[in-house]
Parts: structure tokens; sequence; C-alpha cells
């Protein structure tokens, strides 16, 4: 960390407390496995500090840069709110949405907004002991931070999109944000989280999602991570299910110099399930790192990991995902696969399987490849006329497709196979 | 139309192929039979231009130098060949595959490219032709076909293709015998006086329904004999052992009793 983060750390007195653990603990390294392959030496450069105010005029076409998913749309600039690029009016009936420094927008007459306020200080007060400094940081930095309430026995059609853009200010570098997402029983929600940034600085973004999803709720959750190749995006989500409660989550990791998605789900309630994919898009000389945790606190639990990489140049892929299944979590259902398409001799998947179990009556089953394009397909391709550019073409959208088929909302399907440069199929 | 002369073809230090010699008119349909490890596949291979083959001898489609040309180029000449073991390519969309695969060959030889309402005319006509569902369309290639499901996709690229000249190797392996008929008439829909056909085959039982003009049969990289299709007759009673000058253990299985004439 530079010295003027430290400066910004030490004039902040009020935030003493939170940042003892790092002054205790220090900076994760190379040392710690869930931090082994990141570029120690571009994280040293992040400088942190309070949000400042939001710039009105930062030149950011928003429209032409988010998928366009005809919802309720909050909108972080390093990590404050934004209301001109926001649209938070005429929210369904029973979505609460909270912005940081703001008054509350409700779909429901009834002031429910207090309730919302309180669950943002539900998710500070349960910060407790940080996994990492970064984590510490987020939790001093974040400010209120965004909630995003789906009251009891509530459907929600139109996805909720979240956009959090990063770009370089004058005190630090690098942003924190917060976004608290609860379901209430039996209802059901899309949120989509958008990461994207401006300039060609070296810009961080620290952000930290809470989701909980009480009996019988349903979340869809999105994440898609582009910002530009000259930034660091260090993202983090965890969450908590209750009993029957489902989540599928969907995450592309595509842009930063290294981009970290950690993704940490409790499954405390029985019956819950959780369904995780994603891909990495890695090209340059671009980190994207996967870090996936799903706990088995409760009995019969399902959890399902599917993650693809595909990794040119000189890029790294990481995938550390881990299954616990905790003493006592009988009919765990557990399964994670992690495939990954190098298209460079240069290029590194890295893929780890963490499995601790310690209950008995447990199927659980892990399957890692890494490969490069199949030469057989290559020359099936070649035969049918196609030539070997358009077919090489072909087989990579091919294997990445397959994860964004598993995204549900179409015009956001769309957005993905564009970025990834097959638009037209 | 097709000449090959003398065609050789090694793979790691192995000679498969040793000295082969094939004159295939337009419109005639040739079936070339022949044990196991006779060089049938490498053979189909080397007309496609597989990598990995050490090449001699020549092979000409119309007068065109076809060991020159990499695989793609030999399917804008006219080449199209039928796998033995079709690929699965999870993640690219049947539809897409073919509509590419059409408009390569076209835009390689100076053709317009067919958009996609046109493209799906010509799509339809040929699903018809191998009584494919239309929702095949919307599938990965071959990824979760069965055997024969496979099978038809090859013949419905065949179709849309159009080639000068078809090679369909072991087309008939795996199929059932419904599978089988509806393979058969496509191909036989596909005949024309333009259109060669090498119908590759171990059993006699698919020259039931795809009758060759001519029956070669190729033996340790040669072709040992060549005749019309009472050869295919002769062989279904006395198997491969005339042709075999070495052990038993080369002889092949015999065909399923009933699928003879």
């Amino acid at each position: 960390m530079t010295s003027a983060a430290t400066a910004a750390l030490a004039s902040e007195v009020s935030l003493e407390a939170r940042l003892e653990q790092i002054a205790a603990a220090g900076y994760p390294t190379k040392r710690d496995e869930a931090w082994r392959y990141a570029p120690h030496a571009v994280l040293d450069r992040l400088s942190f500090g309070l949000p400042g105010t939001s710039e009105d005029e930062i030149f950011f076409e928003i429209d032409a840069q988010i998928p366009a998913l005809n919802g309720p749309r909050i909108v972080l600039v390093n990590g404050v709110f934004h209301e001109a690029y926001s649209d938070t009016t005429a929210l369904p009936l029973g979505l609460d949405l909270s912005m940081p420094d703001c008054a509350t927008a409700s779909g429901a007459a009834s002031a429910a907004g207090s309730a919302a306020n309180s669950l943002a200080n539900q998710v500070d007060s349960g910060v407790q002991l940080f996994a990492d400094a970064y984590l510490a940081l987020n939790a001093a930095f974040s400010g209120d931070g965004v909630v995003v309430h789906v009251g009891p026995g509530v459907h929600l059609d139109t996805p909720i999109h979240i956009v959090m853009i990063s770009t370089l200010t004058d005190t630090h570098n690098t942003s924190c944000s917060k976004l608290a997402i609860q379901v209430d029983a039996g209802s059901s929600a899309t949120v989509v989280e958008t990461k994207l940034g401006i300039g060609s600085e070296l810009v961080g973004a620290n952000t930290r999602t809470t989701i909980s999803l009480a009996d019988s709720a349903t979340l869809d959750h999105v994440v898609v991570q582009d910002v530009p190749s000259a930034q660091v995006h260090l993202s983090r989500t965890e969450v908590a299910q209750s009993a029957k409660s489902q989540l599928r989550a969907r995450l592309f990791n595509l842009g930063a110099t290294y981009g970290r998605l950690a993704y940490e789900v409790h499954l405390a309630g029985e019956g819950a399930r959780v369904d995780l994919s994603g891909l990495y898009f890695g090209s340059g000389d671009q980190t994207l790192d996967q870090q996936i945790s799903v706990v088995h606190a409760a009995k019969n639990c399902t959890s399902r990991q599917a993650f693809r990489g595909v990794l040119d140049d000189e890029s790294t892929g990481v995938f550390n995902g881990a299954i616990e299944v905790c003493p006592g979590a009988d009919g765990t259902d557990a399964m994670q696969s992690n495939d990954n398409l190098l298209l460079s001799n240069r290029a590194a998947a890295n893929t780890q399987p963490r499995l601790e179990i310690l209950a008995d009556d447990v199927a659980c089953k892990h399957g890692a490849t890494v490969g490069q394009l199949d030469a057989e397909a290559m020359y099936y391709l070649r035969t049918r006329g196609i030539a070997p550019d358009e077919a090489r073409r072909l087989l990579i959208n091919g294997f990445a497709d397959q994860a964004v088929q598993e995204v549900g909302i179409e015009v956001l399907r769309t957005w993905i196979a564009q970025r990834l440069g097959h638009g037209n199929e | 139309m097709l000449c090959v002369e003398q065609l050789t073809a090694s793979i790691g230090g192995t000679q498969i192929l040793k000295g082969l010699d094939l004159d295939v008119g337009a419109g005639e349909v040739h079936a070339i039979m022949g044990p196991n490890g006779s060089g049938k596949s490498t053979f189909a291979h080397t007309l496609a231009g597989r990598d990995g083959y050490e090449v001699g001898g020549t092979i000409t489609l119309d007068g065109v130098d076809l060991l020159q040309m990499e695989p793609e180029a030999r399917a804008a000449a006219g080449v199209f060949i039928g796998f033995q073991y079709p690929v699965e390519i999870p993640g690219v969309n049947n539809m897409y595959f073919l509509r590419t695969a059409l408009n390569s060959v076209r835009r390689a030889r100076g053709e317009t490219e067919i958009g996609a309402r046109d493209f799906l005319a010509i799509a339809y006509e040929a699903m018809d032709l191998v009584e494919m569902n239309r929702d095949f369309l919307n599938r990965a290639v071959n990824a979760g076909f069965s055997g024969g499901e496979k099978k038809r996709n090859e013949i419905l690229q065949m179709a849309v293709m159009q080639p000068r000249l078809a090679v369909l190797d072991e087309t008939d392996s795996g199929l059932d015998i419904d599978a089988l008929r509806v393979v058969a008439s496509g191909v036989n829909a596909l005949r024309g006086a333009e259109r060669s056909m090498i119908v590759i085959t171990h059993y006699q039982r698919l020259l039931d329904y795809i009758k060759p003009d001519f029956v070669h049969v190729l033996v340790d990289g040669q072709i040992v004999e060549s005749g019309d299709y009472t050869l295919a007759l002769r062989l279904e009673e006395q198997g491969y052992a005339d042709f075999v000058n070495h052990e038993h253990d080369d002889v092949p299985e015999r065909p399923m009793s009933g699928a003879g004439t």
C-alpha cells in the first residue's frame, strides 16, 4: 500500500477499530492460498479512501454501455449513488431499494424504508472477523451501501440492475462499495450486477455483496465484471440460504488486469439449493480468479458449481472451488466441474478443488479439465469448408456459449455474447 | 472425374496405403470393401486431407491436384467426407454450423452467400430427405445424438453441401435396420449424373440399399480385386479370407445372419 493510502487510513480516526486487523494480519500474500495467483505488486499500488461526491460530468454513455434490462436501475460511481444514471421510479410493489446517503425508494406506499435501513446496519454489525484486509477495507470505506429488499410473497418479473462504475478520483485510486440483497420468504427476484469502468489508469474496485434468502425464497444473481484492462476488480459475495431457498448465480469474469470473483454460499436451512456457474475469458496478461466456496451446513441441500475458462495469450485463470460438508449435513448432493480451454502455450489454468466432507450420507462429485482446441473437431469443421480461423472461432464460442446460455435474460446473453466477440449468432 | 494413382500413405513410419489406384467417373457409385485394418478409413481421410499422413502418388478431381490442398479447399472443390465417427461439437448450433459451412464453400467459389431465411428452406428440404426432426437444427452439432442421428446428420450435411464427390466412410456402422434404410434412401436421392460417390463399408448389407456400379476389395493398402455388384455378394458368402494372406485373426466377423440377400 502506498503512503498516500496509509495517510488516508490514518486520517480516519473513527475507523481505527475496523482497521486494526489490517495492521495485525497485514495484506494477503502469495503464501495465502486464496491469493496465491494474485498480482501482489499491482495490489500494492491500490490506495483506499472514503467515497467522494459523485461527478455528474464524467463521460460515460451509460445507455450505450450497459445491457438494457428495463427494470429498476441503481448506478454507483466509485461507490457513490449516481441519481441521474439511475432509475428507481415506478418500483413494483414489495420492492424496497435504499441507496447510500439517499432517501429510500419503495414500491409500497408504506414506510418500508426503515426496514431497509436496519438491514444495512445488520450487514455491518455482522462483520466481526474479516476474512482478509480487503474485506476490512470494504467495511471501512464503503459507506451505507445499496440495499435491495424484496418483501414476503413477492414475485418480481423484471431484473433489478445494480451498475458499479470505477474511475480515478483525486484522493485515492480504489473505491469500495457494498450491496445487500434480502429476499423474504416465498419471494423471487433477479438481481444483475454489472461492473464497468472508465479510463486507462490503474483503478481498483473493492465490492462486497451480502445475500440473505429466507425460507423458500428464490434469487437469480448475475455478476458481469468487465472493467477496463488496466483496472483491478475485487468482488466478494457472501450468501446465507434458509430452508428450501434457491439461488442461481451466473458469474462472468471478463475484464480487469486482475479480476477476482469470490463467492461464498452458506446452505444453512434444510433443502436449500444453489446452482453456480461462470465463465472467465482472459487474454493479454489478465489474471482472472474465481474463489468459490459452498458450505453444506444443513441436511438435504444441493449444490452445483460449473465454471469454464478460456485463456489466450499469457493470461492466467484460477479456479479455487471448495465444497465443505459439515457434520450432520446428511443427504448432501454436491457437484463441481471446472473446464479450461487454453488457446496459447503461454496461458495457464490453475484449478484446485477443495473438498472437506464431515458427514456420512453424501453424494459429491468433482472434475476438472484443462485442454486445447480439439484437433479432431477442427478437422471436422475444415472438411466442411470452414477455414481454420473461422473453425477456431466457432469452437471457442461454442465452449464459452455453454456458460452464456445459462443466463435466463436474453438481452444479457446477447450483451455478453457481443462482449465475447460473437454477437452475430 | 476422380483419378487416384499409386497412392501411398504412412503414419508414424507405418505404411498403410501401398500404391492404390482408382478411377471414379461422373455419376458413378463405387463401393470399397475390405477387412479391418486394410486402409479403408485412411483412404477416405487421405482424400479429405487429414493432417499427419505422409502421402505419395497423385489424387486429382476434374484434373485438379487435391493433395496440395487444405481440407477446406478440397471441400470447396467439391469433396465431402461422411465420417465413421462424426465429431460432437458442444455449444455450436447445428444450423449455424451448416450455414457457415455452405457459405464458406460458396465464398471460396466466388458465389454469393445465402441469407438465414433462404438457408432455412434448403435445410428443411435436406432434413426431410433424412427424416430428421426440425428441432435438430437448434441442437449442438452431434452433441448427445444417437449413433443413427449422427449418421443422418452426416447425410444432411451432404445434402446441404451438394458435393461433386462424396466419400462415405462406414456410414452403416452402428446403424439399426431402420436407420440404415433412412440413410441409404437419403444417399440414393442424392445420386446424380454429376455426383460421384465412394461408399466404404465392411459389410455387404449396406450395398443392398445403395447399389454400387463397381465394387473394389481393399486388402493391405491395395485394391486386390474389382468387379460389379456380384463381387459384393461373393464376399458376403466367402468373407475376405481368400484375399488375406496372413493368419486367421485378421478375418473379420461374419455379418449378422439375415442381412444378406
